[in-house]
């Protein structure tokens, strides 16, 4: 459905995105991840027409992004990672607008979502908080009820149980066979809802894995309270866990995804008094991703 | 065309329009009445008075006896571009990279519409909105001078007037509507975009000032014909469509750089 080919796009800086490669099959959600000015946008830009690459193509339903961006347009929605309407419309005549320049008329879908995030678009935009552009953003993206999706950080400014709402709203198109490529830094939202992760780093991707396998190279952590610190490490130690002293009575020990039996096992040897775990987002994983690539270089 | 978009542009752009169509309005209302065939004598004394220099840099140094070319002459030698011209940087600049600048061009190009429609339509707003702007400036003269000077006004020649200065201040709509579509900073569109404006039309008014300085003025767009001859039958034609060809050429590019450039939005 969707086909990025030696995509590079360079910007007058040097930086950009290097020779991309990555296809989107129908029905599939694919995570787009990566820090502050790896590219993301960068790709999406690309995939929107808005920019012509250097080299390479990318295609939506065989169709050239560049070229043929209006046709596209008709089966696509997209939520800018920056949202900005026209200030001094009211919600409900941007929406009006949007249908009139999409030459629809149908705006049950719309209706559906307003009340799914409990939007009352009344009153200028340029009035409403960042949480409620943001929604606004995800009516205009979802109400045309496009094939495919693209979505640059769309949960940013919801509050936590709009993020749970939107999570089953990416659920429920994903069962009705959309393609969607999701742009995220919110780790539950990716887990929950993607197939397939990329993580790219300065313009190139660091991996391309599915979700599980994301999942099973996540490092997770521990503080637990053992009766006798120095003991609780040399037995961890022993096992090929990495552990450190926190403070006099607590100890941080690291398993990654794959071991967690195993570190169970390991703990059932010590007497604990306290076992936490410490959570952990999406950043974390992927800082651990780069780590593990500095030793391999 | 974008049906939809020139309506947005209309509802978004209509207070703007109204501002300047009623300062223009009510100044063709206010100089109207001043114009006194009997008093015109008395006009010429308070004339003599002034520096010449000032005179001519405000576009008033010709001697008049009729109403079609003190019209010409009060209205059309300054006003009718130098306070439109501010009318053409603000929406030129608000057409399209204002809208690149703050990235809500993404909502446009989100849609299954082509660039080149999407900026053929902001376009062709601004052309369009100087046409109404200039038909109801006409209507209101024309009104006006029915009122309080009945069969005074040379209609023909205050229309031919009219056509002209509306192509004067569409080729500065369409400089700044270029500048628009080529720089993606607000800042820098309207800063290029006026800068040249300003610079013509302050060679217009330098070189009526003083006869050694007249080649800054023929070198400027705003001094390539003179209203007052023009009301009194010389022929502009040439220059008319000098004004037409220079809109078509400023359009065309702006259309072509647009399609084309990287948009970061």
């Amino acid at each position: 459905m969707i086909d990025v080919k030696n995509l590079t796009m360079i910007y007058p800086s040097g930086k950009g995105i290097f020779n991309l490669n990555f296809k989107v099959k129908k029905g599939e959600i694919l995570g787009y991840i990566g820090p502050n000015g790896a590219g993301k946008t960068t790709t999406i830009r690309a995939l929107l027409g808005f920019m012509k690459p250097n080299e390479g193509t990318c295609t939506i339903n065989g169709l050239d992004c560049i070229k043929d961006a209006p046709k596209i347009q008709r089966f696509l929605g997209y939520i800018p990672g920056e949202i900005s309407f026209f200030d001094d419309m009211t919600g409900y005549e941007f929406l009006q607008f949007m249908h009139e320049m999409r030459g629809l008329k149908d705006n049950g879908r719309q209706n559906e979502l307003l009340k799914l995030f409990d939007l009352d678009p009344k009153g200028k935009i340029r009035r409403f908080s960042k949480g409620m552009k943001q929604k606004l953003g995800i009516v205009t993206a979802f109400m045309h009820n496009p094939d495919v999706l693209i979505l640059d950080e769309p949960s940013s400014g919801l509050d936590p149980l709009m993020q749970i709402r939107f999570i089953n709203l990416i659920l429920e198109e994903k069962e009705k066979g959309k393609t969607i490529i999701l742009s995220s830094h919110i780790f539950e939202e990716v887990e929950k809802t993607c197939d397939n992760v990329i993580i790219i780093k300065e313009g190139k991707i660091v991996n391309y894995s599915t979700v599980q396998l994301l999942k099973k190279s996540q490092r997770k952590g521990f503080i637990i309270k053992p009766d006798n610190c120095e003991q609780a490490i040399q037995t961890f130690l022993r096992s090929n866990f990495i552990s450190n002293q926190l403070n006099n009575d607590s100890i941080e020990v690291y398993c990654s995804g794959d071991r967690i039996d195993e570190f169970i096992k390991t703990c059932a040897k010590l007497k604990l008094y306290n076992f936490d775990e410490i959570s952990q987002s999406l950043e974390d994983v992927f800082m651990q991703y780069y780590k593990n690539e500095g030793v391999q270089q | 065309m974008s049906l939809a978009l020139l309506k947005k542009d209309l509802k978004q752009n209509y207070t703007l329009f109204l501002i300047f169509l009623s300062v223009l309005v009510m100044y063709m209302l206010m100089m109207i009445p001043m114009f006194n065939p009997d008093d015109i004598n008395e006009l010429l004394i308070i004339l003599n008075m002034m520096p010449i220099e000032m005179l001519r840099a405000m576009g008033f140094s010709d001697i008049i006896t009729d109403l079609t070319s003190f019209l010409a002459s009060w209205l059309y030698g300054m006003l009718m571009f130098g306070f439109p011209m501010v009318y053409c940087i603000i929406l030129g600049n608000r057409l399209v990279s204002k809208m690149i600048d703050n990235n809500s061009f993404a909502y446009l190009l989100s849609t299954p519409n082509s660039r080149v429609k999407l900026i053929v339509t902001q376009g062709f707003f601004a052309l369009f909105s100087l046409l109404l702007l200039f038909v109801l400036v006409f209507s209101s003269g024309l009104l006006f001078s029915h009122l309080i000077h009945p069969g005074l006004l040379d209609v023909s020649a205050f229309l031919k007037l009219n056509i002209m200065t509306m192509l004067l201040n569409m080729v500065i709509i369409m400089i700044c509507f270029t500048s628009s579509c080529i720089f993606n900073e607000s800042r820098r569109s309207s800063g290029v975009g006026s800068g040249i404006a300003v610079t013509f039309l302050l060679m217009n008014m330098l070189g009526s000032s003083s006869l050694d300085l007249e080649i800054l003025k023929k070198m400027s767009l705003y001094g390539l014909y003179n209203p007052v001859d023009l009301v009194r039958g010389s022929n502009v034609t040439g220059i008319g469509l000098f004004f037409l060809g220079l809109i078509i050429l400023l359009f065309t590019i702006s259309v072509l750089i647009f399609n084309k450039k990287r948009l970061p939005i």
